[in-house]
């Protein structure tokens, strides 16, 4: 069972803010949907293997510069002296 | 008002290539069309619409100097908006990037309009991908053309909509656990889920990036052959973008299918109406001199857990990058400091992106890394086993592409896990990483019932040579709702 001890951390390590109200009602929705995956307990493999999709690293692209020539401005949250401002660091 | 819009993409095509239809006017009849039917379907999110009939009128242009336009010229197509266009919206159906304009195009998009095709629009999703209906867009429902009371499935509900009622010649959309195949199926389209590697994820917003995959929704089976030669193939700026085979896919007339196998494990627990609709479709098959088996896939019972914990665990990892700091919406940071400032601009998430991404932190956490995550993954890989050992001994599998018929709008939005079990026969594709498409089967009361074949991989052709066939002999109404 999910506690709403665990889904306070939970929330905190996802970084996302709760009321009171979504934390009840999240509780019991994610309990349901634990309780549902928790078939996965009862699956026992012989072999521990997992699938990873293989790449040769002489498949990989050229390491190139390309000249971005567009304007930035106009598509992000960019101050015009081009610099991310955020939040202050306490 | 112009019946253009009636026409399939590759007869609009080649009428516009040959000079005997301009462009022009053929996007006008789909302009015309969004403006009187998007009032009740709600399938788009933005609208290209000036930029959509100069690129028509450039079209013309074009071919009455004699230039080469390309195989898809005047194509008006809806894009799916997780999907990125240079200079038009991307919200991913999110509050969270409503201020998001992209400043490059995807690969897909780039090589459609190589191809001459015009982007008329950016179709409305479930957020970030997560949802069966289109009920969790922050933009509001789409409602599906045949009866607006009901959803279109989803996420890519906004692309079975504006296709079904003829708002645009063909979509885009992506499909990580069933988002191509259930709006597919529940607006009477046809809709595939290539290979996975077998089409760029290149632009596309990523939710769960080892399960998802960008494709058509048409009309025809036809059209899904015309934008999978346009869009598929090696992109070197996605990693897992593998090459694709050579001959590109084609429309065979004589193909001969020589024997499909029903996933009985797919069928049981479908609705009574959608179980008899799968068999009839299986008659028609055999009708058709092809053999047919029945098969019992054994990993199918867990193929929905593992599918909700790979997804919510990557899904963890991809929305952590949403922090409102060089892209989103506008909130100013001042008076903040730091952890306040990316919790509470992350709270614009809507409920069910939240629901997954703390399930996704859940299952990757210490302590339940194990029991969950791990065993999700050694579960695909069997299941994946499983898959392509039973590909060897039967052409095509089929079942039910959804395990019940359409509902109505505010049916299931309240209970999460009644709407991740609708996706029970979908995922399996996913997981295993092969294509699937959903065909027209059939109504109940005027609502749509589709069929899913899957195939091996990169055995696309084979799905395209068995819903031809099954298209040309079910010959299903071709009336456009609304």
């Amino acid at each position: 069972m999910v506690t709403k001890d665990e889904l306070n951390y939970l929330r905190w390590i996802s970084r996302l803010n709760l009321t009171d109200e979504e934390l009840e009602k999240f509780s019991e929705q994610i309990d349901e949907t634990i309780k549902y995956i928790d078939v996965l307990e009862t699956f026992h493999s012989e072999s521990s293997s997992v699938d990873l999709q293989e790449l040769d690293l002489s498949d990989f692209r050229e390491d190139e510069i390309l000249e971005f020539n567009g304007d930035l401005i106009p598509y992000s949250n960019l101050t015009p002296e081009r610099l991310v401002k955020g939040p202050k660091m306490v | 008002m112009s019946t253009l819009f009636n026409l399939s993409a590759t007869e609009a095509s080649r009428r516009i290539n040959e000079g005997n239809l301009k462009a022009e006017e053929y996007v006008w009849s789909f302009i015309e069309r969004i403006e009187k039917l998007e009032p009740k379907l709600h399938a788009f999110i933005s609208f290209n619409k000036e930029n959509a009939l100069a690129d028509a009128s450039g079209i013309d242009k074009r071919i009455r100097s004699g230039e080469d336009v390309g195989s898809l010229a005047g194509i008006a197509m809806g894009i799916k908006d997780n999907i990125s266009t240079d200079g038009i919206k991307t919200t991913c159906g999110s509050k969270m990037l409503e201020n998001y304009v992209p400043p490059f195009n995807a690969t897909v998009v780039e090589r459609l309009k190589k191809q001459g095709a015009i982007i008329i629009g950016k179709l409305n999703m479930d957020e970030f991908g997560m949802g069966s209906s289109t009920e969790y867009s922050r933009y509001g429902a789409t409602h599906n053309p045949w009866n607006t009371d009901y959803v279109p499935g989803g996420s890519s509900g906004g692309g079975g909509a504006a296709v079904s009622s003829c708002e645009c010649s063909a979509s885009l959309g992506s499909d990580t656990g069933g988002s191509i195949r259930c709006p597919a199926s529940f607006c009477s389209v046809v809709g595939l889920k290539p290979t996975y590697g077998h089409v760029s994820r290149f632009g596309l917003v990523s939710y769960a990036n080892s399960l998802e995959q960008i494709g058509p929704i048409c009309r025809t089976v036809e059209d899904v052959v015309l934008i999978m030669n346009t869009i598929a193939g090696n992109d070197p700026k996605d990693c897992t973008s593998l090459s694709s085979p050579e001959t590109p896919l084609q429309i065979n007339p004589n193909a001969k299918v020589k024997s499909i196998a029903l996933v009985r494990d797919l069928i049981e627990g479908s609705d009574p109406l959608v179980s008899k609709t799968v068999y009839d479709a299986l008659d028609k098959f055999q009708d058709l001199g092809i053999k047919i088996d029945e098969i019992s896939l054994k990993s199918v019972s867990f193929a929905l857990p593992s599918y909700y914990t790979l997804a919510t665990a990557e899904a963890s990892s991809n929305l952590a990058r949403y922090d409102n700091l060089r892209y989103g919406f506008s909130f100013p940071s001042e008076g903040y400091e730091w952890n306040s400032y990316i919790s509470t601009v992350r709270s614009n998430f809507g409920d069910e992106v939240k629901r997954r991404i703390l399930i996704g932190s859940y299952v990757l956490s210490a302590g339940y890394y194990g029991k969950y995550y791990l065993k999700a993954r050694q579960l695909r890989s069997m299941l994946r086993q499983e898959l392509l050992s039973i590909l060897t001994k039967h052409e095509l599998l089929l079942g039910p592409t959804m395990p019940i018929l359409p509902f109505r709008i505010g049916e299931k939005v309240q209970d999460p896990l009644k709407m991740y079990l609708m996706d029970v026969d979908t995922v399996i594709a996913n997981l295993g990483g092969i294509p699937a498409i959903s065909i027209p089967a059939g109504y109940s009361n005027e609502l749509p019932i589709g069929i899913q074949l899957m195939a091996g991989p990169f055995q696309e052709q084979k799905l395209i040579d068995a819903a031809f066939i099954f298209q040309n002999a079910k010959k299903l109404s071709t009336r456009t709702p609304l």
